[in-house]
């Protein structure tokens, strides 16, 4: 190591820690609180979540006794789980797809030159941004079978002859949940396909119109590879958020008509706080979280195959 | 004003080598440009020298003082960066004065202080404008400004001017030398544009891959080119290359090529040409030096530029291509053909398009360039 | 093209509107058969038994409050975390910033258990404290992502030139990269409001004492028993508990379809 050369007259003292190290401890201690309130909320959450799974918990008394891997083999032959994560399969892919297909539409129409174009933009992200209770609450009013206004309009139209009862049968249940979902999360697909519709530069588009590509042509063989990057990443964040949502599902039909529409969530939350059996719902929480994992490990090995092709 | 010593100094990024073994010392008030090709390490150097890099290994000092450990705030240094960095929030009078507000100064003097350096800069009624509401060349000179204002013992530059248009480059090209001249410290100046480091430094070093190839005054570099490398970087058009056959004879040293053939005495290169037993060379010639002659070697005209000023031709040669440069009096068009001799006075000898310059220097070579006799 | 997208945008706001417009029918208008669709009458009535007759206001109190406090906490810490995943290198500086991406993917299902144990043993259930502590588990990963992007995006050469004029790294914080970040910072705060003042389920499992609980939990507790659910206050009460994101939308348009479409999507 280099001494360093100390002239009285400078006034440095002599720095026996290097810069490069004291940098690096500052920006540890910047992200300390940071890391700090990660591990109490979310990092000893999870590691207790595996742990309490292994006990079978009574939740008004929180007294457990040990089952170890008792809760696992349960909810593998039980006849809940099976059902549950079926329905959240249907949940999760039909609203994604509905997600991704109008929010792809949506943003392609709000970056043409429309009139009250950031108007328009901003009324398109409110269902976003709303609470699950409100959009719960309107929709279940547009719903309601004798005064929901829906009923109404497709009466007049002659769609139906009776009112619907949307949410209290199935299949009408699921797919009223599946509608809803799509209105509330789609936006998030329109800004982010938006975002980068708006970094495309213009004479990619000028080339091919040039080469005579008509609208249809310009759109796959320029708009969409450009796409494809943000795609990929929107549809997995979005199937990860559909795949684990709650408030939802449970707001519009409590998981019913008995249990047609319940999902893995609320599953775990029926069995802690329902059925007051806090292990066994850790442990198909746990479960939950393994298939999610594996479909992010599958999916980005995979490369998704080309739209269509 | 201080000296500026680079011991030994290697930065390494993962496993790319930035700077390797750099050696170097800028003298108490000198120019000194960093010059070179995009990635060849002159930024990295001049970062390390500011302290926002840190060097893998050897020391950095200033005024004999090691800084290696010393924050960039504390070295007393000032620099101007390739995007001037101005503060976008702060007025032009804030960016200038926060150096001194750092340093504690007291408001009153720092308002005299940044009065000074705005008029010495020209940027008197600009001073509440927002670094968005300036020209590049008034930003440039806020830049200036801010660095000037710290009085520091060392000015450091980063490719200041690459974001000008031409015309305001020459202009601040001169501003810049005369305000070396008339603070008198030390600036170490990075650019990729040789013609900067040519007119403004009393020193330049060029370096290639994160190696120095030669540190020496601008007519040094351009007359006494280490190497290859450094010969082709400096002057443009560049310089011409020419490989040619080696051969000692009784009377000197004979190198041809097709339609070429030079002779020279055998003190004009150093010993070492030729005693390995090697048979080819590089010779480089500046297009300034090639002559339109009534003999020497056939060329034939390819393309004629004319700027007004000077002609500048592109032949083909033996095969290959040269380019000559002329004054306005030699008219020639393309399909033309002609004679070319060198001034070899001027010849200078490589061992293969990118090593070492043979020549001796001892005296001026005398020799002539001949045409191949029927 | 104008015809087409603003039928679709219509379309999609109707849910909005409809809410709006049976928020200030008379009651007996909305048990009309058929429904009608614009108020015969205009009328607040439902507001002012929804401020005067229920809790409503101390529910949107606790939510003002909660909101509040966990958006001051997690923008805090998330800029200056933010600032040191962006402008640091220490060991482990990669797998953080890997680590906060991954809890963006955690289900509230998984951690609200523990989380429940863990407020019932610190003896903190059922306070306004629990629910801030547990809303910065969604608040946090997702303001340092954001806000981590944005300050990516301030040119290094700035806080380099604050440096060698002689701050100090906190210094060139203070001065430099705070006030360029401020329009990220605002964005983010925002955000981060909006996610506390929507959240349902933590609400329900850790608060169950009136005073405490907010307004998520407390409307749709408060209006929907068995037979008799009050439309007319339930759409008041979505009007106003929507409050906040109208507001925030008016005041910062622009800047929201931008900044999230930067953070939002890092893959």
């Amino acid at each position: 190591m280099k001494m360093t050369i100390d002239h009285p007259a400078s006034g440095l003292r002599r720095k026996s820690v290097k810069l490069s190290t004291r940098y690096g401890v500052l920006g540890a201690l910047l992200i300390a609180p940071s890391i700090l309130l990660f591990c109490i909320v979310i990092i000893y959450p999870l590691v207790s979540a595996i742990y309490l799974s292994l006990f079978s918990i009574y939740t008004p008394t929180l007294q457990g006794r040990w089952v170890g891997l008792g809760n696992y083999a349960q909810l593998i032959s039980g006849r809940e789980f099976w059902p549950s994560l079926w329905n959240n399969l249907v949940w999760t892919i039909g609203t994604l797809s509905l997600q991704v297909f109008f929010g792809v539409g949506l943003a392609l129409l709000l970056h043409q030159n429309i009139v009250f174009r950031s108007l328009a933009r901003s009324l398109v992200l409110f269902p976003y941004f709303v609470s699950t209770v409100v959009a719960v609450l309107i929709w279940r009013w547009l719903f309601n079978d004798l005064y929901g206004v829906l009923n109404h309009v497709m009466l007049i139209a002659g769609l139906i002859d009776m009112p619907l009862d949307w949410l209290g049968s199935m299949p009408n249940a699921m797919i009223s949940v599946i509608l809803v979902g799509a209105w509330k999360y789609f936006p998030f697909v329109v800004i982010s396909v938006l975002a980068r519709l708006q970094t495309i530069p213009e004479h990619l588009y000028e080339a091919a119109s040039m080469d005579g590509a008509g609208w249809w042509a310009r759109f796959w063989d320029v708009t969409m590879p450009q796409l494809r990057e943000v795609l990929a990443v929107v549809i997995l964040l979005r199937a990860i958020w559909d795949f684990k949502e709650f408030d939802l599902i449970y707001l519009m039909t409590g998981g019913g008509p008995v249990t047609s529409t319940q999902t893995l969530p609320l599953l775990v939350y029926k069995q802690a706080f329902a059925l007051n059996e806090m292990g066994g719902a850790s442990a198909i929480a746990v479960v939950m979280m393994l298939i999610m994992l594996a479909f992010m490990i599958l999916y980005m090995r995979d490369p998704r195959p080309a739209e269509g092709k | 004003m201080a000296k500026v010593t680079f011991d030994r100094v290697r930065k390494v990024f993962n496993d790319a080598v930035a700077v390797a073994d750099l050696n170097l010392v800028v003298q108490s008030g000198e120019f000194m440009s960093l010059l070179g090709p995009s990635g060849c390490g002159k930024t990295t150097s001049l970062r390390m020298l500011a302290g926002l890099e840190f060097p893998t290994s050897g020391t950095i000092s200033i005024a004999d003082r090691v800084v290696n450990e010393v924050p960039p705030g504390k070295r007393d240094i000032a620099m101007v960066f390739q995007s001037y960095a101005l503060y976008p929030h702060m007025s032009v009078a804030q960016n200038i004065e926060y150096p001194l507000k750092k340093r504690g100064v007291g408001r009153a003097d720092r308002q005299i202080k940044v009065k000074e350096v705005a008029t010495l800069l020209q940027l008197d009624g600009l001073l509440e404008r927002k670094p968005r509401q300036l020209s590049g060349g008034q930003q440039q000179r806020v830049a200036l400004g801010r660095a000037l204002v710290r009085e520091p013992a060392v000015f450091l530059l980063d490719e200041p001017l690459s974001n000008l248009d031409a015309k305001l480059r020459s202009h601040m090209r001169a501003e810049l030398i005369q305000l070396h001249q008339r603070i008198g410290r030390t600036m170490v100046y990075v650019t990729h544009d040789q013609l900067e480091a040519m007119t403004m430094s009393d020193r330049v070093a060029v370096m290639s891959n994160g190696v120095l190839q030669q540190c020496g005054t601008p007519d040094e570099v351009y007359n006494r080119p280490v190497n290859a490398f450094v010969a082709s970087f400096i002057g443009t058009p560049s310089m011409n290359f020419v490989d040619v056959t080696f051969e000692r004879t009784a009377d000197g040293v004979r190198l041809t090529a097709p339609g070429l053939s030079l002779k020279l005495p055998s003190h004009a290169l150093r010993q070492e040409a030729g005693g390995g037993g090697r048979s080819t060379v590089t010779i480089g010639i500046r297009p300034e030096d090639v002559l339109v002659a009534n003999d020497g070697a056939p060329a034939l005209v390819k393309v004629f530029e004319s700027t007004g000023y000077e002609n500048i031709v592109l032949f083909e040669m033996g095969g290959g291509n040269l380019v000559g440069r002329f004054g306005p009096d030699v008219r020639l068009r393309t399909g033309d053909h002609v004679t070319l001799q060198f001034r070899t006075s001027k010849l200078h000898v490589f061992e293969g398009r990118d090593g070492k310059r043979l020549n001796s220097d001892i005296e001026p070579i005398a020799g002539r360039a001949a045409g191949r006799s029927a | 093209m104008n015809l087409v997208a603003w039928t679709v945008v219509f379309v999609v706001a109707f849910p909005l509107l409809w809410m709006i417009l049976t928020s200030v029918k008379q009651q007996s208008e909305l048990f009309q058969i058929p429904p009608t669709f614009l108020p015969e009458m205009i009328t607040f009535e439902h507001y002012f038994t929804l401020i005067n007759e229920t809790p409503f206001l101390t529910y949107f109190r606790n939510s003002l409050v909660i909101a509040l406090a966990t958006t001051c906490v997690v923008i805090v810490i998330a800029t200056l975390g933010a600032h040191s995943l962006a402008r640091f290198s220490f060991p482990g500086r990669e797998r953080l910033a890997q680590l906060v991406l991954f809890t963006y993917l955690l289900p509230s299902v998984v951690l609200i258990i523990p989380l429940y144990l863990l407020m019932v043993q610190l003896g903190i259930a059922n306070t306004l404290f629990s629910l801030t502590l547990a809303y910065t588990t969604f608040a946090l990963p997702f303001a340092l992502w954001l806000l981590r992007s944005f300050m990516l995006g301030i040119p290094q050469d700035l806080e380099a030139a604050a440096l060698v004029d002689g701050a100090s790294r906190m210094e060139a914080f203070f001065d430099v990269i705070l006030p360029q970040a401020l329009p990220g910072i605002i964005s983010t705060a925002l955000f981060s409001f909006i996610l506390a003042w929507n959240e349902y389920l933590y609400a329900m499992v850790l608060v169950t004492t009136e005073e405490i609980r907010p307004l998520t939990t407390g409307v749709m507790n408060m209006l929907i028993t068995s037979y008799n659910i009050e439309w007319s206050l339930l759409m008041a009460a979505s009007v106003m508990m929507s409050l906040p994101v109208i507001v925030g939308f008016a005041l910062l348009q622009k800047q929201l379809t931008r900044g999230f479409g930067a953070g939002g999507v890092k893959g």
